[in-house]
């Protein structure tokens, strides 16, 4: 329980090269964008970064209803971890798109419909967290995460609509579109491997996190069962 | 700044955020690991 296990470090060391290779491809072969030029080579971490906040979010929704379902601990550990984890790249996310913003549109924010609901997810998930952190009785801290993790999730949807739902100064969507992706087909294939990368290194954190999860877990149950002793 | 000096900030602050976070990750692992060793070698005394 204390060393990583070997598909964690299996998967570290992948996340690592796919991420070397993809943004090897970005910054050295990639020709600059038609339209925004050089700065557009943000694009293949701030994709990154929203696919992997979006996962992990998806992750603890997934996690929170076995919870509520089936009252594992297991699947609470897997919720926390993901939720953190998703916490920090949408953290980058916010950080990357408002450099993007910053050197495209000239203003490093606006209350833009994707903007403002990218930074309600973080809140929202930031809170989850902080609900999870001052809850006194592990149980609780639990089961009232989990109603937050379901919930929670709803602003996902609403925030990758909202480009279409709404008038924005946010592009709408270039991959997941009706009709298919709009952007060039090599473009393409590096913003996938960059997107596999960074999915790829939510998937260590994510063990890693888990793993610290069943530490506290374990060091609770005996602190627990020796309190019942003595 | 030029297009340089934003993509610079925008990985340079990603690779902070992460960096950090993995070193942070890294130092609640160990501390928590040893608390555990910690309890189970006391639990194991006591059993003795």
């Amino acid at each position: 329980m204390s060393r990583p296990l070997v598909v964690t470090r299996v998967v570290g060391a992948l996340a690592g090269a796919v991420l070397a290779v993809g943004l090897g491809l970005a910054f050295f072969v990639v020709p600059p964008d038609a339209v925004q030029g050089e700065v557009q080579r943000i694009m293949y971490l701030h994709l990154g970064a929203v696919a992997a906040a979006y996962f992990a979010f998806f992750v603890t929704l997934l996690a929170s209803v076995r919870y509520l379902w089936k009252r594992d601990l297991r699947a609470d550990a897997v919720a926390v971890a993901s939720a953190e984890v998703g916490v920090l790249f949408t953290g980058v996310v916010l950080a990357s798109g408002s450099i993007w913003g910053k050197s495209t549109w000239g203003v490093w924010w606006t209350w833009d419909a994707r903007l403002t609901l990218t930074a309600i997810t973080f809140t929202i998930y930031v809170g989850y967290l902080m609900l999870r952190a001052f809850a006194e009785e592990p149980q609780a801290a639990a089961r009232y995460g989990a109603v937050l993790g379901v919930l929670g999730f709803l602003a996902i949807p609403l925030n990758h609509f909202a480009v279409q739902w709404w008038r924005t100064l946010h592009q709408p969507s270039s991959i997941i579109r009706a009709g298919g992706p709009s952007m060039d087909p090599f473009m393409l294939t590096v913003v996938l491997v960059n997107v596999c990368g960074t999915l790829l290194l939510y998937g260590y954190l994510l063990l890693e996190r888990v793993r610290l999860e069943r530490i506290r877990h374990r060091t609770l149950q005996l602190r627990l069962s020796r309190g019942r002793r003595g | 700044m030029d297009s340089w000096g934003f993509i610079g900030l925008a990985y340079g602050i990603a690779a902070i955020a992460l960096t950090a976070y993995i070193v942070g990750l890294r130092g609640r692992l160990r501390d928590a690991g040893q608390t555990l060793t910690a309890l189970e070698r006391d639990g194991g005394r006591s059993a003795r």
